[in-house]
């Protein structure tokens, strides 16, 4: 890059971006943010028709979001971002260094907080499944198939394991106003627009390549069709 | 061979009869004196009296929890039910029979001297400072679980519908007498 081109009177050319998130990815991103804040509200409110429902739309984001770690593009892909230690050492022992670019997609660190969250929002759902509270007023879709003390269980197990879950966010949010502050690599703009400016950055210049709608329509119908049957199946014993 | 025998059916019989038609009422368990058991009210309904304090509040409060994990347990039976397209109204039956009948007694599950004072319980202090609304709710569980018996005798129609108002009457007490519990 000749920064030097850039200083110029007239309306600059715009800067060169780089698509790096898909719409799939950053939507259910921002459902995932939504969708737990919500959880955790009607939780306390004890609104537990509405978290049902909430929880089970977390199934089917999570759902279409493993469909996707294999079938989306490059950057959702776990068999791209997923490295192992030594990747992952060399990545942070290269953040001050000057050669340092950030990563296209998810960085070797980071999609390791990724996981984290994946595995703790599975955990989490499938404990609520088949939670039920100790009036055997309340209950997830899949506790009849399980005894009132396994519920109780899966219920306490539920409600402990969300700390887990608000640690690993808090690390994510951390994670990112050290990039932001230290770094001043804005990683928030990019999960909403999609697009960064492509400057110092790894990755083609193109960014991410466009993926058949076919394949978007059948993971949706994926987990569609997974939340159908953990709500109808027990219905039917 | 034949001890194990007897043992499993002495253990059966145990079993039934815990699930059978044996009066919940807390009793303190085993080394407590029984003349001062609980003196149970002659009627069970929205009586201002308070009760006097059992002998042993601790086994007392502990007798009550289980009865109400019990209650629970029940109402999950119910409630597994409901929400199935053919319920199995035996099961149904059983379990609003059991239900009803813990209603019944639950006038008597709060004597003085069994409260957060005593004790373990999530039972809030003003059941015994606001025991006229505690009656009022508990009359209102009491008359819902009579017609969930009525319902479950009926058809699964019947039973689904009532199962509602039912639950309803529980959670109304709760979230007033009942402490959240916050963390176990």
């Amino acid at each position: 890059m000749t920064d030097d081109t850039v200083i110029s009177a007239t309306p600059a050319q715009p800067e060169p971006k780089q698509k790096v998130w898909d719409a799939p990815v950053r939507l259910v991103h921002w459902l995932l943010v939504f969708l737990v804040a919500f959880s955790w509200w009607t939780a306390e409110e004890g609104e537990m028709q509405w978290h049902y429902w909430s929880g089970l739309t977390i199934v089917g984001l999570l759902v279409f979001r493993v469909y996707w770690g294999f079938a989306g593009p490059e950057t959702a892909r776990f068999s791209r971002f997923v490295k192992g230690p030594g990747d992952v050492l060399s990545y942070t022992g290269n953040l001050f260094r000057p050669n340092y670019r950030a990563s296209f997609g998810h960085n070797p660190l980071g999609a390791l907080s990724v996981i984290a969250i994946l595995l703790a929002l599975i955990a989490q759902v499938v404990l609520g499944l088949f939670a039920s509270d100790t009036d055997g007023l309340e209950s997830g879709p899949l506790s009849p198939y399980v005894s009132y003390e396994f519920s109780q269980d899966a219920a306490a197990l539920h409600e402990d394991a969300f700390n887990i879950l608000l640690i690993i966010i808090g690390l994510h949010i951390a994670a990112i106003v050290f990039y932001l502050v230290a770094k001043r690599v804005n990683l928030i703009g990019p999960m909403i627009t999609g697009s960064r400016k492509a400057v110092d950055v790894e990755g083609p210049a193109s960014g991410i390549a466009p993926v058949p709608l076919w394949r978007f329509l059948l993971g949706v119908t994926i987990a569609g069709l997974t939340v159908f049957l953990i709500v109808w199946l027990p219905t039917t014993r | 061979m034949k001890i194990k025998l007897f043992a499993a059916t002495a253990v059966l019989a145990l079993g039934l009869a815990a699930c059978g038609g044996e009066t919940p009422a807390p009793e303190p368990v085993a080394e407590a004196p029984a003349a001062e058991a609980p003196a149970p009210e002659p009627a069970p309904v929205a009586t201002a009296s308070i009760g006097e304090t059992p002998a042993d509040p601790v086994a007392f409060m502990k007798t009550r929890s289980d009865n109400y994990k019990d209650l629970g347990k029940n109402f999950k039976v119910l409630l597994d039910n409901s929400k199935l397209g053919t319920p199995d109204m035996a099961a149904v039956s059983a379990a609003a029979a059991k239900v009803n009948e813990y209603a019944g007694l639950m006038g008597t599950w709060f004597p003085a001297g069994t409260g957060p004072e005593a004790g373990k319980t999530e039972a809030k202090a003003n059941v015994w400072t606001e025991r006229a609304d505690f009656d009022a709710k508990l009359a209102n569980l009491q008359t819902e679980a009579g017609k969930l018996v009525t319902a479950a005798g009926t058809d699964a129609a019947a039973f689904k519908a009532q199962f509602g108002p039912t639950g309803g009457t529980c959670k109304a007490c709760h979230d007033t007498f009942r402490e959240e519990d916050k963390d176990k």
